[in-house]
């Protein structure tokens, strides 16, 4: 078997990297896909907390890197979705513990095991960016409609750029989308950013409350029914499997006379 | 239908004022022209005066209307818009 493995970076921290590598975790795990997710965030560890498998880690990546242990013993297996494993970070080394080459050899091992290999990257450009990167075969960039976020995007995107020979393609993932906002002219829109940009769509996850429910919870909201941005998740999943799916409806309805007039000469929709 | 829409729009947007919206992207579009270009503050306007002197040599200059910017381009590439109005020659 060989998968592919795909990166979920950002620049910015806190725009919902880890949240994004979760809930693709758990929605491509749903789609049948064997998926193995990587904490690369070595000192910083947090995907297991989000995923509720923090109480089994035993093992971390680096333990794998310097033989302390197989890799098939390092990964964790989530008993609620069982074709989705983690491999977790380490949490008291830090970034210099490994490198790029070793986290090449890693993801070539974990892609003759998983048919996905999600590399949840730490924020910034330097080694912790670098050695996520290292392995990848493809990039999702997370970023928010906010200036800071669009801009450390924009960052990654030239880094990426430089190394396509190794890394074929990378989309972008609109995170934490507030139409309303954006219906009032307060924020960029979907168009506004992909133009900026200048970078594929592959998906817009709006701002919603569940996620920080889901994460108290540890159960990622892509497993859950009835949120919408659990539906946004799997709508991106469905789509890093080659489907064509089309975006979900993020218009505020609004049924006043007024809005239905202004909503007639809206210009396109979001 | 639609076209009749399209006019429509095309005459309100000549009432419509910047928005919060269109200020973000106009600020985050200068922001990373100059951010992909690597241009250190006050390169341009360094460029832009000399320029003009040079076209000064040749022609009297309006000055008051002239424009230097950078544009951005589809596939992140940018361009220099320079314009400057002229007055008359020198020669």
């Amino acid at each position: 078997m060989t998968g592919r493995v795909i990166v979920v970076t950002s620049g910015k921290g806190g725009v919902g990297k880890t949240t994004a590598s979760a809930n693709l975790g758990v929605a491509l795990a749903a789609t049948g896909a064997s998926v193995g997710l990587v904490d690369m965030d070595i000192g910083l560890r947090n995907l297991d907390i989000l995923m509720g498998l923090e109480n089994r880690v035993v093992y971390n990546l680096v333990d794998v890197i310097e033989d302390r242990c197989k890799l098939r013993q390092a990964l964790v297996k989530d008993k609620r979705h069982p074709n989705l494993c983690l491999l977790p970070a380490a949490q008291t080394r830090d970034k210099n513990a490994v490198t790029s080459d070793q986290m090449r050899e890693l993801c070539e091992e974990m892609k003759k095991i998983f048919d996905f290999v999600i590399v949840d990257s730490p924020a910034g450009i330097e080694t912790g960016f670098q050695n996520a990167i290292a392995g990848a075969d493809e990039a999702v960039i997370v970023t928010t409609p906010e200036m800071s976020a669009v801009r450390d995007a924009d960052r990654i995107i030239g880094l990426l750029e430089a190394r396509k020979d190794q890394i074929e393609q990378y989309r972008l993932v609109l995170n934490r989308y507030r139409p309303a906002m954006v219906q009032a002219n307060d924020m960029m829109s979907i168009d506004d950013v992909l133009e900026i940009l200048s970078v594929k769509l592959l998906g817009v996850v709006p701002e919603d409350e569940d996620i920080i429910i889901s994460t108290n919870k540890g159960e990622p909201v892509s497993g859950t029914d009835n949120t919408r941005s659990g539906l946004a998740f799997r709508n991106i999943a469905r789509r890093l499997r080659g489907e064509d799916v089309p975006l979900m409806d993020l218009e505020v309805k609004s049924n006043t006379w007024i809005n239905r007039l202004v909503n007639f000469f809206a210009p396109v929709k979001a | 239908m639609q076209e009749v829409k399209n006019q429509v729009m095309n005459w309100l947007s000549q009432f419509r004022h910047s928005t919060v919206r269109t200020t973000a992207k106009d600020r985050m579009r200068s922001m990373l022209t100059h951010d992909r270009l690597e241009l250190p503050a006050g390169r341009l306007e360094c460029l832009e005066e000399e320029l003009m002197c040079v076209v000064n040599r040749y022609f009297e200059l309006d000055k008051t209307t002239t424009r230097f910017d950078l544009e951005q381009e589809p596939d992140r590439k940018a361009s220099l818009i320079a314009n400057f109005p002229l007055l008359r020659s020198k020669c």
